[in-house]
């Protein structure tokens, strides 16, 4: 019986420390704002995803094509608005901010 | 080609109307399923139900030749109706005297006559009840 | 002991329920240190349950009958892991393995992506603890598995038909599953709540939802093998709220798996993304409900508890907030992509979500009509099984078809003229299939047939993806067919691991066709020397034995089985009695044929004084396609998550060039 409480009372007070841990780490912190994503950074994730949904679409057309899925009549007709999408979506990103050199072997 | 609604208004609700069309087809050719009574509700009805009950000794007679016959009473002890049964078919491993069990098949000069194989007993309680609660 | 594993429960119990409210307020307030301490409680608490659950498992193991739970759910002479699985076995000790899942998961899938999603990891902590709190106090103040008692001298034992290895694997297979559907869903509400409604939480989440799914499709295949085998009435799903209550989530969770890939390659679907994983969810909390209360007249009825009112109280909650989450957030959901033609991958995957939905819907509808009629019209209603056959087959077989079509449209618009070149195959090979089959008298059941030639169909589309895919990569520079054939497997893990798993699901539709729609049976009273006829098979009763086995005394009828000429060796079919548990069951006979795939079923209905035996035999064709299905399915899904290094350093170079931590 005694075990068990002792066992329970280092168990409750180890759970106690582990959350107050944060806070005794760090009693005075210069700030203890949650470190987001502003809307800057946000619109930038965004438009990576479009980037790297247009890179994966166009890769995807070229996969279809050489396996024979997409004829080379509707190649034709796909891949020229998908090439200028993911255009596009590369400006947006060099428009608004530097982002890292593209990884073109995706 | 102006597309003034997007085709995916339409194929939703083509979809819905198809899903519904399916279920209205279901239930002209079929029907409801099988009222499921206890044996204290039992009198007094005609058709085909589902009976839900404890089976009660003596169990007596060869469920491949003849029948089976044994009563059943309503699962919560308050009421003591026990209908007799008939049955021919399989018989699941589990079935005893006290097992709770559900059988489909209709009243008949007060027997209750089961269609064959329709015997389904329910496994012994994993989850016992702490106290034995009535349902709700 | 069992003060030590109460006290771990209420620390479990605290610590969810300020990981909760400290959770919310600083996401809320944007408090960075509480949120921290939030997410520490949350895993604390994983550690306070593995300390309740060690004790629990101690006392199973030491037979510690003092603890009403070990006594009544095992006794002296249980073999040890049939007392290991008595942990789950009764309802007290499932609950905390559930709470011991979830906390671990939690647990984990915070760890793992709190540093590069912050912003919606400080979210998801509050909605993980909202349901580890539920959870902790069902096991705290409502089912406690540390109620104690004078220790009887032995317990109660666990029913025979319980004692398999089947029965070790399949409940912690679908917990696993059910608790697994958790993290998409908190990751879902995180999303939701904090407004951050980029890829990150369905990236985050997609092991772990692949995990969950293959987890409760792989538990439910091990329980139908069981029912057959086992149970041995000769089937293997009877369409019971129970089985039913694990094949909803996994049918929402496939619809659910299929539309975030529409997500993730054109951005639409979004909406319907956060309701299925809703869906998905409530499902599965309702799963777990059903298998406990006894709301409804089940085979598997466990008996009425005080817990089912909190249950259906906690999902409706769950619904409603979950809803109300989400209509605030329509806005950001609403995509700019629209669909451009009924007719493309897009609105395949669209026709797939609507056919899962309406098959999960018709069997919701199907198990909750008994309680909805009764309240309605004071009358219980049961459907039985022509309702779940028809909309199995009504919604099965497009679901099947589409499966094979799927591949073969293009995205955004399909041309009419790109359709016919691409079908032209698989329909000439399909109709080949059906012409053929329907002369071979498969024209006996037309849903059957018509199964057939779908999976036909489908099998012809996979193997020419995987046949025109190693060409293409072979024509790349692969150094031989072998090299082509792995490295696109490997650059192209989920799609390609996606249609492994298709052929899992077209083995298990002719596995199922055939056995259930061409099936035979045949019955008959048979003396020593007897024969009956089923099919080409012959079967003679031979013998009658009688063996006093370790806990039971086993009667066993042998057969000779004869098919044609041929001699194809003895069956033996019979029952067990066991002693303690004063329970007799069937011990069926199973002869599997290597080559076909066709079982011949025997049992021994009836065993008179005298020796006569009442047989029921069964043929069933394919039927071991079903199992089959079940590794296939088993190697697609681990095909699938398997990690991709390739993919890694891409998420990893996105997420630095947006200024999140690379790690995870």
């Amino acid at each position: 019986m005694t075990l068990a409480l002792v066992l329970a009372a280092t168990l409750a007070v180890a759970c106690v420390v582990a959350v107050a841990l944060p806070f005794l780490q760090e009693p005075e912190p210069e700030s203890d704002d949650l470190v987001e994503l502003d809307e800057a950074e946000m619109r930038r994730l965004e438009l990576f995803e479009a980037r790297d949904r247009a890179l994966a679409a166009l890769k995807e057309l070229e996969f279809d094509h050489r396996t024979g899925t997409v004829s080379d009549e509707d190649y034709r007709e796909q891949v020229g608005p998908l090439r200028r999408e993911a255009a596009a979506a590369l400006q947006a990103l060099g428009e608004v901010g530097e982002g890292s050199p593209i990884d073109g072997r995706n | 080609m102006a597309r003034n609604a997007s085709p995916a208004r339409l194929v939703i609700a083509l979809s819905v109307a198809a899903v519904l069309a399916v279920f209205l087809l279901y239930t002209s050719i079929a029907g409801g399923g099988n009222p499921s009574v206890s044996p204290s509700e039992l009198a007094g009805r005609t058709g085909a139900v589902q009976l839900a009950g404890v089976v009660v000794g003596p169990v007596t007679g060869d469920a491949h030749a003849g029948g089976l016959r044994f009563k059943l009473r309503d699962i919560a002890a308050k009421s003591t109706t026990a209908v007799a049964v008939r049955y021919s078919g399989s018989i699941p491993d589990l079935f005893k005297v006290g097992r709770h069990i559900v059988v489909n098949g209709q009243l008949e000069r007060g027997t209750f006559v089961a269609q064959p194989n329709s015997l389904i007993t329910k496994c012994p309680s994993k989850y016992a009840p702490k106290k034995s609660t009535s349902s709700a | 002991m069992p003060e030590l594993g109460r006290a771990a429960l209420l620390v479990t119990l605290g610590l969810s329920l300020y990981a909760l409210v400290a959770g919310a307020y600083a996401a809320y307030h944007g408090r960075r240190r509480l949120a921290r301490s939030a997410q520490n409680a949350l895993v604390a608490s994983f550690v306070s349950t593995a300390v309740a659950a060690l004790v629990l498992l101690s006392a199973l193991l030491r037979n510690d009958f003092s603890f009403a739970y070990v006594a009544r759910t095992t006794s002296v002479a249980l073999p040890t892991p049939y007392t290991i699985s008595a942990f789950w076995g009764g309802q007290e000790g499932s609950l905390l393995l559930w709470l011991l899942i979830l906390t671990g998961f939690g647990a984990a899938a915070v760890s793992l992506n709190r540093r590069w999603a912050r912003d919606l990891i400080v979210w998801v902590v509050p909605v993980f603890a909202a349901v580890a709190t539920f959870f902790s106090f069902l096991v705290v103040a409502v089912a406690s598995p540390f109620v104690t008692q004078p220790a009887p001298p032995d317990g109660a034992g666990m029913t025979p038909s319980l004692q398999n290895p089947y029965m070790l694997a399949h409940p912690p297979l679908l917990y696993l599953g059910y608790v697994g559907l958790t993290v998409p869903f908190a990751f879902a509400m995180g999303a939701l709540l904090s407004g951050r409604l980029d890829e990150r939480w369905l990236i985050a989440t997609r092991r772990w939802t692949l995990f969950a799914w293959a987890a409760l499709g792989v538990g439910q295949l091990l329980g139908s093998h069981w029912a057959y085998v086992e149970v041995g009435w000769g089937g293997y799903y009877a369409w019971d709220p129970v089985e039913n209550a694990a094949l909803m989530p996994w049918l929402a969770a496939t619809a659910f798996l299929h539309s975030v890939m529409i997500q993730e390659k054109r951005g639409m679907l979004k909406i319907w993304n956060v309701l299925l994983v809703i869906l998905a969810f409530s499902l599965a909390l309702f799963g777990t409900f059903l298998t406990r209360s006894g709301v409804v007249n089940s085979i598997h009825s466990f008996t009425e508890s005080s817990i089912g009112p909190w249950f259906l109280g906690f999902i409706a909650l769950t619904v409603a907030v979950s809803l109300v989450v989400v209509l605030r957030r329509v806005p950001l959901l609403r995509s700019p992509t629209k669909l451009e033609s009924p007719i493309s991958r897009e609105a395949a995957f669209l026709y797939n979500n609507l056919l899962l939905l309406a098959l999960c819907l018709a069997i919701l509808w199907g198990v909750v009509y008994p309680m909805l009629s009764e309240a309605v019209r004071g009358e219980s209603v049961v459907l039985g099984r022509s309702y779940y056959d028809f909309f199995l087959r009504a919604f099965g077989l497009p679901l099947l078809l589409l499966m094979g079509i799927g591949p073969l449209i293009a995205w955004r618009r399909a041309s009419l003229r790109s359709l016919a070149t691409t079908f032209r195959w698989p329909t000439i090979v399909a109709l080949a299939t059906g012409a053929l089959l329907l002369w071979r008298g498969a024209g006996s059941s037309v849903p059957g047939l018509v199964a057939y030639t779908f999976s036909a169909f489908v099998i012809t589309t996979i193997v020419m993806e995987f046949a025109r895919g190693t060409r293409a990569r072979k024509a790349l520079g692969a150094t031989s067919w072998f090299g082509a054939f792995t490295s696109l497997i490997g650059r192209n893990r989920r799609r390609y691991g996606g249609y492994v798993v298709h052929a899992a699901v077209v083995l298990f539709a002719i596995g199922v066709a055939g056995s259930s729609a061409f099936d035979s049976v045949a019955e008959a009273k048979l003396v020593r020397g007897e024969s009956m006829h089923i099919g080409n098979y012959t079967l003679v009763y031979r013998s009658l034995s009688e063996h006093a086995g370790a806990n039971a005394t086993e009667i066993r009828a042998t057969l000779g089985v004869r098919r044609g000429d041929h001699d194809l060796g003895t069956l033996q079919a019979g029952k067990n009695a066991y002693t303690i548990e004063q329970q007799v069951s069937n011990e069926v006979g199973i002869r599997s044929d290597k080559l076909t795939g066709e079982d011949l079923f025997v049992i021994a209905e009836q065993i008179d004084p005298n020796g006569t035996v009442y047989f029921r035999v069964f043929v069933k064709p394919l039927v071991n396609l079903i199992w089959l299905a079940g590794l296939v399915f088993l190697l697609g899904s681990v095909i699938t998550l398997w990690p991709d290094r390739r993919e890694q350093r891409r998420l990893v170079a996105r997420a630095s060039a947006v200024g999140l931590p690379a790690t995870r």
